[in-house]
């Protein structure tokens, strides 16, 4: 029965949506950038609730991951597909600067990786030989045309974004599920009391936190193949930053899908109904979003309106 | 040569000064509350777009315009304190990202306002420039506001040491439940930070639209900035973070003098990650780790 369910929302993401809005390049398009949010929703919300870090930062992975990959598919002629795979390791690799600041307590970490963020754009700003500078890169390789399937157009971005999303969600849960996931809920409760029993917290986190930036790398390398176009203050923007935490929080961060739930709604919604009311200070809404949430129902909508389900289905909710 | 580093040092001296009245009202809410206020910075920014409205639409000379600015920020300051307090489960995290929400809201309200235009102040007698021994030049309004600043953070200092409020507010920082255990109202001295945050973010900002510019993304700036500083000071010492704060002034104008302006920001920040790496609980912190 769940097989069955699986397949079918499988069937629908895969061959309906296209089917369905494959003709309309303007919604396809908000499809996928989307479902870009969505997926370092994902990564931040994985760091949140496994690692229990919040990062202010995930704009510097976002960057990082983008300009890795234009680059070494510009320059170097790597193939984009294996490049959008190193730009996610591009960005792990630059989470290993990052560990000084996994010695720091909660606040004390989001701030201090905000400033990492900070650090990563002014350097792609001014490494001009490499990135282009302000001016920043122009014609990035789009996605090729492989087995007969077109990947350069807004269904083919689709099919990959999506595919992202899905191995993204996959790998998390796995890696929830496993003994290290036991270890990390252990670290959240008393971290203390896990280090005491040799579960070695420090190295776990580095883990997540490598994770979460090669999740955000990737996608930020996908974004870029996509638009084939960057410059650091987009690549870098706080946006990439303020709406996937928007959409984590709504959608519940403390599950695999809220995050993806919650940008699909957070970002149509931002695109459809606030711009055109605010076409500038429309992110204004997000930080009320943000606000009345985690003041009224600081688990997300999610893992609610799961709980009323099972309620009513007479079985316990899960915690 | 000598000059020129001379100059740099100066003005660094003086930027370093509107720094820390930024960072002292940020130390103050975390020492009572535990909470980083992520919208402090916003709140600096909106002194200084008050004082803006003010010069611009009725001509009041933006040191007469404190009053009114004060009592918008310190309500603004309030409203994030009764949001803040509400909060019940996962304080630390959620607090932090409450006052993120309320960073963003007032950044886009002041763009939507204001629109995303540079602006500073319009009166010549700020900007004039004032030579000392010859040698180094400074506007009117960095002086002043030097001046002022430390005055502020002078008499901040006094009442933290010598009124029984202020007391209590370092007793909170120092034991919260001994604190409690001595009679000490948390509520009322969680209150009280707010507003002398509030007053310290008022002059912040009336400085810096007089003795720089402002646009509507320098909130996020300043919060950042202020944290670093605090970071760099170690929690609870004032002293600390007026240092701090000089420090990083005139480790930006000694980039901007001899490397390029476009540096300025990545000084602050490697000086940032070194203390970190080298002693995560700041320079003058003491024990009283920031770090595990």
């Amino acid at each position: 029965m769940k097989h069955a369910i699986l397949g079918a929302a499988l069937l629908a993401a895969y061959v309906g949506v296209p089917l369905l809005f494959g003709g309309t390049p303007y919604v396809m398009g908000l499809i996928v950038a989307a479902l870009t949010i969505a997926g370092v929703a994902l990564a931040w919300a994985l760091l949140g609730n496994l690692g229990g870090m919040v990062s202010f930062g995930h704009a510097a992975f976002f960057g990082v991951g983008s300009y890795t990959s234009a680059v070494l598919s510009m320059k170097l002629g790597v193939p984009v597909f294996a490049a959008l795979l190193l730009g996610g390791l591009g960005a792990a690799v630059a989470s290993v600067a990052m560990l000084p600041a996994l010695r720091l307590r909660g606040p004390y970490f989001a701030l201090a990786i905000l400033a990492y963020a900070h650090i990563f754009q002014i350097l792609a700003t001014e490494m001009t030989p490499i990135t282009g500078g302000a001016g920043g890169l122009l014609s990035i390789p789009r996605f090729p045309t492989l087995f007969g399937l077109e990947f350069g157009g807004k269904t083919g971005g689709y099919v990959i974004i999506l595919t992202i999303i899905l191995l993204s969600a996959f790998v998390y849960d796995a890696v929830r599920r496993s003994a290290w996931g036991l270890a990390l809920k252990a670290m959240h409760d008393t971290e203390i009391a896990t280090r005491v029993i040799g579960v070695p917290s420090t190295h776990l986190k580095a883990a997540m936190l490598a994770l979460s930036a090669f999740i955000t790398g990737v996608v930020g390398a996908f974004n870029a193949h996509f638009i084939s176009f960057l410059e650091p203050d987009y690549a870098f923007s706080s946006t990439w930053t303020v709406l996937p935490i928007a959409a984590a929080i709504f959608g519940g961060y403390r599950t695999v899908w809220g995050p993806v739930v919650g940008a699909l709604a957070i970002y149509l919604l931002d695109q459809l109904v606030f711009k055109p009311i605010l076409p500038h200070g429309h992110q204004m809404v997000l930080g009320v979003l943000l606000c009345a949430m985690i003041l009224l129902s600081p688990g997300g909508l999610l893992p609610v309106l799961l709980r009323r389900r099972r309620s009513e289905g007479g079985r316990h909710a899960h915690a | 040569m000598i000059e020129l580093t001379l100059q740099a040092l100066f003005s660094g001296l003086l930027a370093g000064g509107y720094y820390a009245t930024v960072a002292v009202g940020l130390a103050l809410v975390f020492g009572a509350m535990r909470v980083i206020n992520l919208a402090h910075g916003e709140l600096v920014l909106l002194a200084a777009y008050i004082a803006y409205a003010a010069e611009s639409r009725y001509g009041i000379n933006p040191v007469m315009a404190i009053p009114i600015a004060l009592v918008v920020v310190a309500s603004a300051s309030a409203i994030v304190y009764a949001l803040l307090s509400r909060i019940e489960q996962d304080r630390e995290i959620n607090s932090l990202i409450l006052t993120f929400g309320i960073g963003i809201i007032m950044t886009n309200g002041i763009l939507t306002i204001w629109a995303a235009d540079i602006h500073s102040t319009t009166n010549p007698w700020f900007q004039d420039s004032l030579v000392i021994a010859d040698t180094l030049f400074a506007m009117n309004a960095e002086v002043a506001f030097f001046v002022g600043g430390l005055a502020l953070m002078a008499g901040v200092y006094w009442w933290l040491n010598h009124s029984w409020q202020g007391r209590a507010v370092r007793a909170l920082t120092s034991n919260r439940n001994a604190a409690m255990l001595m009679g000490v109202n948390p509520r009322q001295t969680e209150i009280l930070s707010f507003m002398i945050a509030a007053l310290l973010a008022t002059f912040a900002g009336v400085a810096i639209y007089t003795g720089k510019t402002v646009f509507p993304s320098l909130g996020h700036v300043l919060t950042v900035k202020a944290f670093i500083i605090t970071v760099l000071a170690g929690m609870g010492s004032i002293h600390g973070v007026l240092i701090g704060a000089i420090m990083i002034g005139v480790i930006e104008s000694l980039t901007v003098t001899y490397l390029s302006a476009s540096l300025q920001e990545l000084a602050g920040m490697l000086l940032f990650l070194v203390v970190l790496f080298v002693s995560p609980s700041g320079l003058f912190g003491g024990r009283r780790a920031l770090a595990r």
